[in-house]
């Protein structure tokens, strides 16, 4: 494996080796959920997860080189591009490099000809993932839904598909896809942007596709992937991000209705919330950094508090945001382990200090484990969430507690700054909280986004695209899937799925349960308690999450004062989700008076 | 005929042995070269035989890629085409095709059979190519490799011997993934042959009665079987495939069931030897040479 890998490899330790071997015997007879006390199904999920880290991390090369404009002293904060971030292997993870995968490379293989095909997407997308009636999410609020894809801007993206080769996807007679949009009667989808990176031989017959944002952690959604992205967003002064009169983000010139920030591609009023939010937190910590460090200038002030800012993001998705969707006892515990530890002095005696175990990742030793670090292709087809987004939700005033029913369509794309406008930052953040996200399940993919029109492209039907998406770049179906995260293949389609009517749908559709696309299986499957999507895809997030971190040198051996300064320890350190809406929008007081969880439903007033 | 054996966490295999199941089981979509060494303990110890058939730098040998690997695809092409110009070729190896006519009358030969087919194979890559007996015994090595008992394949890998001769192989393959397949593996088929050849030369008058083409038809021999693993569950023609199965496909056996004598190189299949063309133009060239003497004429 090392060889392809670049050398690395992941080393079990002797208590790792016990562990492993006493968990096969109790998960012979109990499921990790169901196991009592939350610190026993905790180390449960540690087991899992150095599995994964074994066996479940593999590179596919980096295709590109870094850029020239390296020189000593630039180690010191995070690059634009995050090339660098290892000192060791500097395009590792940076913007531009491939994806990795979570399986063996002859896993990930496409099916060819018509199998690709195979089911008809668009069938798919009709038949069972178009949403009848909404299905919400009561235990969650919208905000966690434009979170995740707030985050997942900061992650990854594979570019925006461009003309030619497009797939051909025949339509069934009673299809109302619109025919000014039908060539040679079908539906056209366009590929994803292709990888012209020299391949390495060992790649075989696994695609390659690179990622356009850093694949770091590093809040690059608000601060670009690129040298003149960041350029743009900043305002020159004190470090500080651009703003305009009205105390919100500018518009970007080149995209009609869209704010100019580091990412903002997909663009809706969710998503400016929280781009407005955090640059908001950016330029409160370049006053707080300036008043505490007068010599500093743009530059310094601009990348401290960057990291500071990115730092305060991934813990409140850490430990605020995970919790929330993925309510369980076990999870609670382990992801404030993953952050700082288990609260024991006992086992942090036992373990030793650079047990991330005992202190939490956040601070220890950074280890890639057993490939270079990447975000991977079964990572963003995990993140396909898209029934988390409502057709419509109720905008209320926070002073009136007047409501008023919008459609999403209506607050998306170039609609996005307007409705802003019309409606206020702060009566959208209080009708966020107390929205419900639809559930990440069947028969809940929104319609809007089924018919979407997106600025230079055609008309999309996102749910046959996610489809054509885990197909086209080789991510195994689902049930390959579920054997290759080390769960047993279903047999039946009754064994994926109770959802009524589900399992006779999916037989007369796929015919063999071997067939189904890796999405279906995934809002299909019955879920562990408290849980807001399923736990096949929760597996990859068990490794991919802690990774984020583990990996990255500014969270690990690099989590230090003379990095972030004192002051800036102690802010992630003390604040929260909460504490950043109060800080910016005090207003929200009451709204939010009581509330555990920011990503729940806060109170209607 | 179709052979199936589950015993769980032992063994998940399927074998073929018709020519029409082996070409479709060989046809279908989920049924891919790499092994994954899931279905059973004897699954694993199989994909480990064949994992070692990489370069240093990873690049995996031809006869392991898969299917839609384009890589694969071009350099099939492109060996495919290069050994098309037939007669050049035969003639840049016309020194070791004398000598295994040689051995093929008169049943010996200053070296080994082995070497010299390994030479001649070698040839038509590079020109001056040179076998000898080391090289050979690191081909054999590779075979065995392949077939041991686990005892046996145990002590290849622990001795070195593994290791040093796929160091051998590649070295004298200069980084070339075909020219290493066809010296280590392939050269056994036609090592065979020249062997069944000499067989047939002994009885009678045989070398002047029998004409090349009937010596080639009698002589050809496809490798016994070549292995897949089934990816995911399906069907091929008639044959039900489990995933997760290893797949035998007898490849030798349904040759000799098929009327068609290219079968032995899937020719007209996706993984069609690229050495379809010239190894029988070679193999009926060393009769031809053997013949040649008999009558005088060297
Ligand atoms: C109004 C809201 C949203 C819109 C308009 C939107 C639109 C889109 C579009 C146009 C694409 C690209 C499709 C393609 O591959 O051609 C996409 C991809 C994607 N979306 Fe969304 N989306 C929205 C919300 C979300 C949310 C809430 C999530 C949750 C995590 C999400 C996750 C993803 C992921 C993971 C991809 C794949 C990205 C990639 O291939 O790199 N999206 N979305
Ligand atoms: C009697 C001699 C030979 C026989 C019967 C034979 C037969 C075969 C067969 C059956 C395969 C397909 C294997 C599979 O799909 O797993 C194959 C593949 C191959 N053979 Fe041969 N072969 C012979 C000699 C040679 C020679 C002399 C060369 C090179 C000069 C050669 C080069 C190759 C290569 C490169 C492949 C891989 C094709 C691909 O890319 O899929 N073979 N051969």
């Amino acid at each position: 494996m090392s060889r392809q890998n670049d050398g690395f490899d992941f080393h079990h330790g002797l208590l790792q080796r016990l562990l492993d071997v006493a968990y096969r015997a109790i998960n012979f007879f109990v499921r990790w959920d169901r196991l009592p006390i939350p610190l026993i199904g905790a180390a449960n999920l540690g087991v899992f997860r150095d599995r994964l880290r074994a066996h479940n991390l593999h590179h596919t090369g980096y295709g590109i080189n870094t850029s020239g404009d390296w020189s000593a002293g630039k180690e010191r904060w995070r690059t634009a591009d995050g090339s660098f971030n290892s000192l060791g292997h500097p395009r590792m993870g940076m913007a531009g490099s491939r994806f990795g995968r979570n399986f063996p490379l002859p896993e990930c293989v496409p099916d060819s000809g018509d199998e690709l095909l195979d089911p008809s997407p668009r069938e798919i997308s009709r038949e069972l993932l178009a949403r009848r009636t909404f299905i919400p999410a009561e235990r969650l609020n919208l905000l966690a839904a434009a979170w995740i894809q707030f985050e997942t801007h900061n992650w990854f993206s594979h570019g925006v598909p461009e003309p030619g080769n497009e797939f051909k996807i025949p339509l069934q007679p009673g299809d109302n896809w619109p025919d000014s949009e039908r060539v040679d009667g079908c539906m056209q989808i366009r590929r994803t942007l292709a990888d012209k990176t020299p391949r390495e031989t060992w790649l075989g017959a696994t695609p390659t596709f690179q990622n356009i944002n850093s694949h770091w952690w590093d809040a690059g959604q608000i601060y670009g992937s690129s040298q003149s992205r960041q350029a743009e967003i900043r305002s020159g002064t004190d470090g500080k991000i651009a703003i305009g009169r009205d105390g919100m983000l500018p518009p970007d010139p080149k995209h009609r209705g869209v704010d100019l920030t580091g990412f903002n591609d997909n663009w809706w009023v969710g998503l400016s919330l929280l781009h407005n939010l955090f640059a908001r937190e950016h330029n409160v910590l370049c006053d707080a950094l300036k008043a505490r460090y007068p010599a500093w200038r743009d530059e310094e002030l601009f990348q401290r508090a960057r990291l500071i800012n990115a730092a305060l993001i991934a813990k409140i998705h850490t430990i605020e945001w995970t919790p929330g969707i993925l309510a369980h006892p076990a999870l609670e515990f382990a992801m404030r382990a993953n952050w700082s530890g288990v609260p024991s002095h006992v086992m942090r005696a036992v373990l030793g200090k650079d047990s991330e175990a005992a202190y939490g990742i956040i601070g220890s030793p950074t280890d890639q484990h057993s490939a270079p670090y990447a975000l991977t292709e079964e990572f963003t087809s995990v993140y396909r969430l898209h029934p988390l987004i409502p057709d419509e939700m109720n905008v209320r005033r926070l002073d009136t507690g007047e409501q008023v029913l919008c459609e999403l369509v209506n607050m998306q794309g170039r609609f996005t700054r307007r409705f802003m406008e019309d409606h206020g930052f702060t009566n959208l953040l209080y009708s966020f909280g107390t929205n419900h996200p639809g559930a990440i399940q069947l028969y809940n993919y929104p319609n809007f986004l089924r018919r979407f029109e997106k600025d230079g492209q055609p008309l999309l039907d996102m749910a046959a695209i996610d489809i054509m998406r885990d197909r086209e770049r080789g991510v195994p179906r689902y049930n390959r899937f579920r054997e290759l995260v080390g769960k047993q293949r279903v047999r039946t389609f009754e064994e994926i799925t109770s959802i009524p009517d589900a399992a006779d749908k999916m037989r007369k559709i796929y015919g063999n349960v071997d067939r189904v696309d890796l999405l279906v299986g995934l809002l299909a499957e019955d879920l562990p308690k408290g849980f807001g999507f399923s736990d096949t895809a929760f597996r990859i997030f068990v490794l991919m999450a802690t990774r984020r971190l583990k990996s990255d040198r500014f969270f690990t051996d690099d989590y230090r004062p003379e990095i972030y300064t004192d002051f800036g320890l102690d802010w992630i350190n003390n604040n929260g989700m909460k504490s950043v809406l109060l800080r910016h929008v005090p207003q929200l007081g009451p709204a939010l008076e009581g509330v555990k969880n920011c990503f729940m439903p806060w109170n209607v007033l | 005929m179709t052979f199936t054996i589950t015993i769980p966490g032992i063994i998940r295999l399927v074998a073929v042995t018709t020519p029409d199941e082996v070409l479709a089981v060989n046809d279908a979509s989920m049924v891919q070269r790499s092994l994954s060494g899931r279905g059973g303990l004897v699954n694993r110890l199989v994909a480990a035989r064949f994992a070692v058939f990489r370069s240093p730098d990873g690049d995996i040998w031809p006869a392991f890629r898969d299917r839609p690997d384009l890589l694969r695809g071009e350099r099939q092409t492109a060996l495919e085409a290069r050994l098309s110009n037939v007669e050049p070729l035969l003639r840049r190896i016309a020194p070791e095709i004398a000598e295994l006519g040689d051995y093929v009358r008169d049943g010996v030969a200053h070296r080994s059979t082995g070497v010299i087919v390994q030479q001649a194979v070698g040839r038509l890559f590079f020109a001056d190519y040179a076998a000898s007996e080391k090289s050979y015994d690191a081909a054999r090595i590779l075979q065995s490799w392949l077939s041991a008992w686990p005892l046996h394949a145990f002590w290849i890998r622990r001795s070195g011997a593994l290791q040093a001769s796929l160091d051998r192989i590649m070295d004298l393959s200069r980084g070339d993934m075909a020219c290493a397949h066809a010296t280590a593996l392939a050269v056994d088929n036609i090592v065979r042959s020249i062997k069944l050849m000499r067989r047939l030369a002994r009885h009678g008058d045989n070398l002047a009665k029998i004409g090349p083409q009937d010596a080639l038809a009698r002589t050809l021999r496809a490798p016994s079987h070549v292995v897949r693993e089934v990816r995911d569950e399906g069907s091929a023609g008639p044959v039900r495939l489990r995933a997760r199965s290893l797949v035998l496909l007898a490849v030798e056996s349904a040759r000799r069931q098929s009327a068609d004598p290219s079968f032995a190189f899937f020719a007209g299949a996706w993984n069609r030897c690229p050495a379809h063309g010239i190894v029988p133009a070679l193999l009926a060239e060393v009769w031809q040479a053997a013949r040649t003497d008999t009558r005088g004429c060297t």
